[in-house]
């Protein structure tokens, strides 16, 4: 199966599952980078003192991250229930007894999420708190329950590649699963979040400034830029840690393409970047901005395939092929495809019908980018 | 169907029903209010677009910041929570589930997207909006939080019953199954009647309401628990349609059962004669003290509806499919044989105490077997359970439990399995000693043996034959 590109020398069963799961958690990763990489920013910001907080351009990304991410995290929250359904069609066994392994670290996602949630709302109100240690708690809160959440995906997914480590791990109790792997493949996720937060929020700020509002792009090019070397740097020091049947099937037809792919998108987005920060007029960058896009499209389904790869290349997939087939063959995907088209359809109406509200107010006073909510 | 081995967690002295339970009457609670909240909201659009009561579309900005709060941050991450709180308790019956019936979760997951992206849009821009596109806005969210509740009732109803899926395999079979319409159609009054009593709690917070407004309101409110009229005729509809074994442990059959039913139908009356009587006939008005107290009601009986709805599934947890404890009932004979705690790989996680290996043999069965509902000396403990029992008794009622209790599953492992298990029982009765001896294995063996089968591998309940699949 390594000879052919990946996921076409499976089975169609399985290939069929393989590409929907990694198509739908690359819209999953789209939002997810939006929340860590923005909140982390909302918490370097909460720790700055009030006077330099002004309404700059920067105080201006604040602003719109303050403002989105309650939405943000609740897309993310949804984008993630697809690739949560069709993990557990691929890898059962493995996804179960991860998650029960790590047992009650694994489930106190839920609640630190929570409180992650509503420190994000509390970030929206206009007022901040008057006492300093709560603003900055408030601030932090969002970015810790983030962050503590990637960390646990990313140990749960590292505990579901080791089913040699599963009894000893369980005889002993522990709840906390370590591995070398960890701490460079989450500083790859991480710091790869950063070029896609950037990327959104430009589109944003074109937006905003396109409605007259103040909104400058250098900034936010710089550190996308900047992101990028970063983000190939923490995959370079990755790579020591994989096992070597990952690190050979990297060098396969089954993964060398994606990983092209993922290196392609770096570059172009590197080159979006630099035009982009070159635009005096943000409002004028949609073209640039279309083109970073589309690198970032490429590193993202490149990244994720080869994330795919190396799963695969230290599993014996054979015996779930036939389960792929059984689940393949229930009915309802043609059902699926019509309400997922219908639905898409719906929800283009919802926001056509705001969008063109705002369009017909845009030359109305432009009120601060938080509601007074 | 693979038997696959998984970890298996203990919950302490909370048996592992309540850890579930818990999780999803808060969680369902929460999805009924946000599904009959939306309803309510467009309810309350249409009386201020037309003029009926202009005060109607303050409530709507009110409530839906509320509902979003509620709804959005706990509701949808108990929604995820549910899934893995259930890959906790019972992994292979998620799984089963999610093999079966993806494609519908996948379909719904599209109405999660059009839930969050009509909620989301009316939540920031509903202020700026003419009264269409606001009726618009909200005719959308509503429509994708009871298409939420649609999906999820067809994959939950068909646990019980499965109705022709058991010999089709089809998924519509499965999904459109005997207890699918009166489900839905009870859920949806329960949504709307949890969301009006919410509803009376929020105008009455309002601030800067004339107290005849209050009223108004609240009497509008209020006719959103009409619909509980209907749910006696469709409780006795679901009654009528679930299998006679569950039917009559609801009738009487089970105390506990019973009990949680008449707790549910009791709280549901409560309010259902409050609403009748003394808002909609006496006009009377209701402040937000009762109004939080009729919703605490209505959480009770959602509580008590709820464990009825998972406790008759026993001994199943999808009806002639999977056992109580996860294991495929066309399974047992084989396990019979060959021993089902002896295949496991999961090491015990604390066996130094266990002096014997029949001891540690016993309590893998008892994790494997019967930890799923029983606790050794917590809730529904299996230490004072069999207190009574001398130890010969024991083989016999393990041996033939599902025709000692109807709702247990056949035990499914070998003879050595069943006499360790009455052993560790016996050692954990006595205080856990340090010094246990081995008992006559050969002799209890073959009783046992002799036991197992006059009691038979099927279940009591059901319509599973062996061979059948």
């Amino acid at each position: 199966m390594i000879d052919t590109l990946f996921p076409f020398g499976f089975p169609p069963a399985t290939a069929q599952y393989l590409a929907l799961y990694v198509i739908t958690l690359v819209v999953h990763v789209v939002f997810m980078n939006y929340v860590l990489a923005g909140s982390a920013y909302l918490a370097m910001d909460a720790m700055r003192p009030a006077h330099c907080r002004a309404a700059d351009q920067i105080g201006t990304a604040a602003a719109l991250l303050r403002d989105w991410m309650p939405f943000a995290l609740s897309a993310a929250i949804t984008a993630g229930v697809a690739p949560l359904l069709f993990v557990q069609i691929l890898y059962q066994e493995r996804f179960y007894t991860a998650n029960l392994l790590l047992f009650h670290r694994w489930m106190s996602i839920l609640p630190v999420l929570i409180v992650g949630f509503y420190a994000l709302y509390l970030l929206k109100r206009p007022s901040a708190p008057r006492r300093n240690w709560v603003r900055v708690a408030i601030g932090l809160a969002p970015f810790a329950a983030i962050a503590f959440t990637a960390a646990s995906w990313t140990e749960n997914h590292l505990l579901s590649q080791q089913p040699q480590q599963w009894p000893s791990f369980y005889e002993s109790g522990r709840m906390v699963y370590r591995s070398p792997e960890m701490l460079p493949r989450l500083l790859v996720w991480s710091v790869g979040s950063v070029p896609t937060a950037c990327l959104l929020l430009a589109w944003q700020m074109r937006r905003e400034a396109r409605r007259g509002r103040p909104a400058g792009l250098r900034s936010l090019s710089h550190v996308a830029a900047a992101a990028i070397p970063l983000t190939l740097l923490c995959a370079l020091a990755y790579w020591p840690a994989l096992s070597p049947a990952a690190s050979r099937v990297l060098r396969t037809r089954f993964a060398f393409p994606w990983m092209s792919l993922a290196l392609a998108g770096l570059l172009v987005q590197f080159f979006g970047w630099m035009r982009v920060a070159r635009v005096s007029d943000a409002g004028k960058a949609g073209g640039r901005l279309l083109l970073v896009s589309a690198g970032l499209a490429m590193t993202l389904l490149g990244a994720t395939c080869v994330r795919e790869c190396i799963r695969l290349s230290d599993m014996e997939i054979q015996p779930l092929l036939a389960r792929h087939a059984h689940a393949a063959g229930v009915g309802g995907f043609a059902v699926f495809l019509g309400f997922a088209v219908l639905n898409i359809l719906l929800m283009a109406w919802a926001v056509a019908i705001v969008v063109r509200r705002d369009d017909s107010s845009a030359a109305a006073p432009a009120p601060s980018p938080t509601p007074s909510r | 169907m693979d038997l696959i081995f998984y970890p298996v967690n203990d919950f302490g002295p909370l048996m592992k029903g309540l850890v579930i339970g818990g999780m999803g009457i808060f969680h369902v609670f929460l999805a009924q209010f946000a599904i009959g909240g939306g309803l309510l909201m467009c309810y309350f659009q249409w009386l201020a677009s037309t003029g009926r009561e202009p005060a109607a579309r303050r409530l709507v900005d009110s409530f839906f910041r509320f509902l979003v709060l509620i709804s959005f941050v706990v509701g949808a991450l108990t929604g995820v929570g549910m899934w893995f709180t259930t890959i906790q308790i019972s992994p292979r019956t998620i799984g089963v589930m999610v093999e079966e019936f993806h494609w519908i979760w996948a379909i719904e997951w599209t109405f999660f997207w059009l839930e969050v992206v009509a909620g989301y849009t009316f939540y920031r821009c509903a202020l700026r909006l003419g009264d269409r596109d606001r009726m618009r806005l909200l005719l959308l969210y509503t429509l994708a939080a009871w298409a939420s509740l649609f999906w999820i009732n067809g994959i939950l109803s068909w646990q019980l019953t499965p109705g022709r899926w058991v010999e089709s395999r089809n998924v519509w079979s499965g999904f459109f199954n005997p207890s699918f319409w009166p489900s839905l159609l009870y859920r949806t009054a329960s949504c709307m009647a949890i969301a009006g009593l919410v509803g009376c709690a929020v105008i009455n917070a309002m601030p800067n309401l004339s107290s005849a407004t209050r009223t108004a309101l609240i009497h509008r409110t209020a006719r959103f628990l009409l619909p509980m009229a209907a749910m006696p005729a469709l409780g006795i509809w679901y009654l009528a349609v679930v299998p006679p074994d569950s039917r009559a442990w609801v009738l009487g059959g089970s105390v506990a059962m019973t009990m949680f039913m008449m707790l549910a139908v009791g709280a549901s009356l409560l309010i259902g004669l409050y609403a009748l009587i003394a808002i909609l006939w006496q006009r009377l008005t209701i402040n937000g003290a009762t109004a939080t107290l009729l919703a605490a009601l209505a959480f009770v009986a959602s509580a008590g509806g709820e464990f009825v709805r998972e406790g008759i599934r026993k001994p199943y947890t999808i009806r002639n499919v999977l056992l109580s404890n996860s294991i495929p009932p066309e399974r047992i004979a084989e396990l019979r044989r060959t021993g089902a705690a002896s295949r496991d790989p999961y090491p015990l996680r604390d066996a130094t105490p266990l002096p014997t290996d029949q001891l540690r043999l016993g309590a893998l069965t008892f994790r494997l077997q019967c930890s799923i509902c029983h606790t050794l000396d917590g809730v529904n403990g299996l230490v004072p359970l069999t207190a009574s029992w001398a130890a010969e008794q024991k083989r016999v009622n393990i041996a033939h439990l599902q025709h000692l209790k109807t709702f247990m599953p056949p035990f499914a492992g070998s003879a050595r399995e069943l006499e360790a298990l009455v052993q560790f029982i016996g050692w954990q009765a006595e205080g856990a000693p340090a010094a246990w001896p081995e008992s006559e294995n050969r002799a209890a063996e073959e009783r046992i043996r002799r036991y197992l089968d006059e009691a038979g591998v099927l279940p009591a309940v059901g319509t599973i034959r062996t061979g059948e699949r």
